[in-house]
């Protein structure tokens, strides 16, 4: 086993991370044969991954813009959608990138290639997707006339940010998922409750400000943003899409500055126990 | 423990090395899996019963230089896969230094990491690129690739349709062709019809003049002793010997002979025996030419069997036999003393009669002696012993190698020859 000690170590990290730059190769190849594959027994092919949000806005647009009118917030469609196609790529990528190791075991068990390129290509063809389905909700922004940001320039590196934690999220559920396989059947439960409290089809205007527990009082919507990432991630592409505002500075760093601690803590993970895939398979 | 893997062979440097090298496994391998067991201990407070290891690899040292063509021979379960998997690092030592060198290529899973939905010539990148390499590489290669692999118009094809020899013959072309420093076979080339093996084999040797390091485990003793330079004799996860291939596979084969000779007075119950028993075979023997009794010999050598008898009473004009199979069931020879136009006189009490091959025309293989006794008109069976002993031909100077006989013939022809057989 390998002692924590060498693996912190600059050394072994800047190894790992070499090795990993000599099978971007691979990590374009799996890539692409993703979404080859995806999309090549679909008669409707790639139009899938737009007709899923937009059916889903539907739905929500019915229940909440219509069943329940108090929930309603001004041109709720392009709410919906604004929030829904960012956790789609959250969910997307969890979803599949959990059993990125595992589904591949029988690559795992007979080749030797850095195992984090599974993770890492799982996630950035959820990112292609993502960005197709989201340049047409972009041409659909236009058309309604959503008030853009100024600051809409940053919109590539919230993405990156948002990728970066997702990352980092899958590679800490897909090395669970090899030493147990429990791990899918809890993120399940987790991945809906994780949805309802993230503010996708409500505004977290709705939510009270604090709320009591017992003595305390507690700012419930903070909290919802401190304790979330992907409900600051999801409040800035709002921020930008949406309301037109200005995100601040600040809350954009921290965001970021999360993302980035979640990526290192699942690399360091994902190292620390990979070397064990091949026999756990 | 350290692990090293470098992509580079270093100069002044093994290729591969190992230094005390363990591997351990769990025996029961889902023991204590489930987060369910694990709670239900902790609430429990019993103590988790003790891990069951059993070790594959005790212990192991061995430096590969650049060059060198390893053979790996033992029995099942010696370590020899584990030995592999270590060197391509699909599994990582529970104790012990590893470095390894080089690029790694490993012909054991041919194919490996093939996506059916894509084509011959999508297939090539993907796989080229779990080997490492990048796009231009294969770029760069790409054409000898699909020409070595005779897909022709298939190439552009999912490979889904493809047959199983040309998903095989397009593995071994993607692997060959990446380069490789160290080249791992496990018993494969039985890739395709011969021409392909044919060609497999030229391209190994090709490996072999770019100076290339190979590892190669095989049961075939003969070509360890054709391919390698060198060879280890892994048993019970430690190296027995580590030299010669010739030496090594001897030292081997005389372990086995001995193993098995202790287990066959067994088992003698099972080979089978009939017969009026007058004249009873006692036993059978394979002699070298210096008289020293062997189950191995090579290709070309001087055998002779010996047949020790004993008649009750007086038998008048007994005809002796015996019968040569390949391990495969062939029937290849089975000359008697009738045939051969000896006429034996009144047989009485122990004796013995010898059978002499002058030059040994069989090719490397196992073939097992059968042996037996009939009257003079063949029509009582005295005893007749269905497989008594099997031996192992080596490939010795015979030129041959395909099949399971030396005709001992030669060529001729009117077109001049640049050289002359020796």
């Amino acid at each position: 086993m390998t002692g924590i000690t060498e693996l912190l170590s600059p050394l072994h990290v800047t190894a790992r991370v070499r090795e990993l730059w000599r099978y971007r190769e691979l990590i374009r190849n799996l890539l692409s044969s993703n979404l080859k594959s995806r999309y090549k027994n679909s008669a409707l092919g790639f139009v899938w991954s737009l007709l899923n949000p937009l059916g889903m806005m539907l739905v929500f647009t019915i229940v909440f813009g219509f069943l329940m009118p108090d929930v309603r917030v001004e041109n709720y469609p392009l709410f919906v959608l604004t929030g829904l196609l960012p956790w789609n790529f959250f969910q997307a990528s969890i979803n599949a990138g959990m059993y990125s190791v595992v589904g591949s075991s029988n690559l795992v068990k007979k080749v030797y290639f850095p195992r984090e390129v599974l993770p890492i290509a799982t996630v950035l063809s959820q990112l292609v997707n993502f960005l197709l389905a989201f340049a047409v909700l972009f041409v659909a922004l236009v058309v309604f006339q959503a008030s853009f940001s100024p600051w809409l320039w940053t919109l590539p590196f919230v993405i990156l940010i948002q990728t970066v934690f997702s990352t980092g999220v899958v590679l800490v559920l897909s090395t669970l998922n090899v030493f147990y396989r429990d791990t899918a059947m809890i993120m399940e439960v987790v991945m809906l409750a994780w949805f309802f409290l993230t503010p996708v089809v409500y505004s977290v205007a709705l939510l009270p400000e604090t709320i009591s527990v017992g003595s305390f009082t507690v700012p419930l919507q903070r909290m919802v943003y401190i304790l979330n990432p992907v409900a600051s991630l999801i409040a800035i592409y709002r921020d930008l899409l949406y309301w037109g505002y200005r995100t601040d500075i600040d809350f954009f760093v921290r965001t970021a500055l999360t993302a980035i601690a979640v990526f290192a803590f699942g690399y360091w993970f994902f190292l620390r126990y990979s070397d064990q895939f091949g026999e756990e398979l | 423990m350290t692990v090293v893997r470098r992509y580079e062979v270093q100069p002044d440097e093994p290729v591969i090395h190992l230094h005390n090298v363990s591997r351990a496994f769990r025996k029961q391998r889902d023991y204590d899996r489930s987060l369910q067991q694990r709670f239900l201990h902790t609430v429990t407070r019993r103590r988790r019963p003790p891990v069951d290891l059993f070790y594959p690899l005790k212990d192991v040292s061995l430096s590969i230089n650049a060059g060198d063509f390893l053979g790996v021979i033992g029995p099942n379960g010696a370590g020899k896969s584990t030995l592999l998997k270590l060197v391509t690092g699909i599994i990582i030592p529970t104790r012990g230094d590893l470095s390894v060198n080089g690029r790694v290529c490993s012909l054991l899973e041919l194919g490996a990491g093939f996506h059916p939905d894509l084509t011959g010539r999508e297939n090539i990148y993907l796989n080229g690129s779990i080997y490492g390499l990048n796009r231009r590489e294969i770029d760069e290669r790409i054409e000898q690739i699909i020409d070595f692999a005779e897909l022709g118009d298939f190439i552009d094809t999912p490979i889904k349709h493809y047959s199983s020899g040309m998903y095989v013959r397009l593995g071994f072309s993607v692997a060959i062709h990446t380069d490789p420093d160290i080249l791992l076979v496990d018993e494969v080339l039985a890739v395709g019809d011969v021409n392909f093996q044919q060609k497999c084999l030229r391209s190994i040797e090709g490996f072999r003049e770019r100076g290339g390091t190979l590892i190669l485990v095989s049961h075939d003793l003969g070509t360890i002793q054709s391919v390698c330079t060198r060879a280890i004799w892994l048993e019970d996860g430690h190296i027995h010997a580590d030299g010669a291939p010739l030496d090594v596979s001897m030292a081997y084969l005389e372990s086995m002979a001995h193993r098995e000779h202790t287990q066959s007075t067994e088992s003698d119950a099972t080979t089978r025996r009939w017969g009026t028993g007058r004249i009873s075979i006692e036993a059978a023997e394979l002699r070298g030419a210096d008289g020293q009794v062997r189950d191995f010999f090579h290709s070309g050598e001087t055998v002779v069997v010996r047949l020790h008898f004993r008649a009750e009473g007086v038998i008048s004009g007994p005809i002796f036999g015996l019968a040569i199979h390949h391990q495969n069931g062939a029937h290849l020879a089975g000359p008697n003393t009738d045939f051969d136009g000896l006429v034996l006189g009144d047989v009485q009490g122990e004796g013995w009669i010898e059978y002499v091959v002058p030059a040994l025309p069989l090719l490397e293989g196992v073939y097992t002696l059968t042996v037996a006794v009939v009257d003079a008109t063949n029509t009582e069976t005295y005893d007749y012993r269905f497989r008594i002993g099997q031996f192992r031909v080596l490939r010795g100077t015979a030129t041959d190698r395909y099949g399971m006989i030396a005709l001992g013939g030669y060529w001729r022809t009117p077109v001049i020859p640049l050289s002359s057989p020796p």
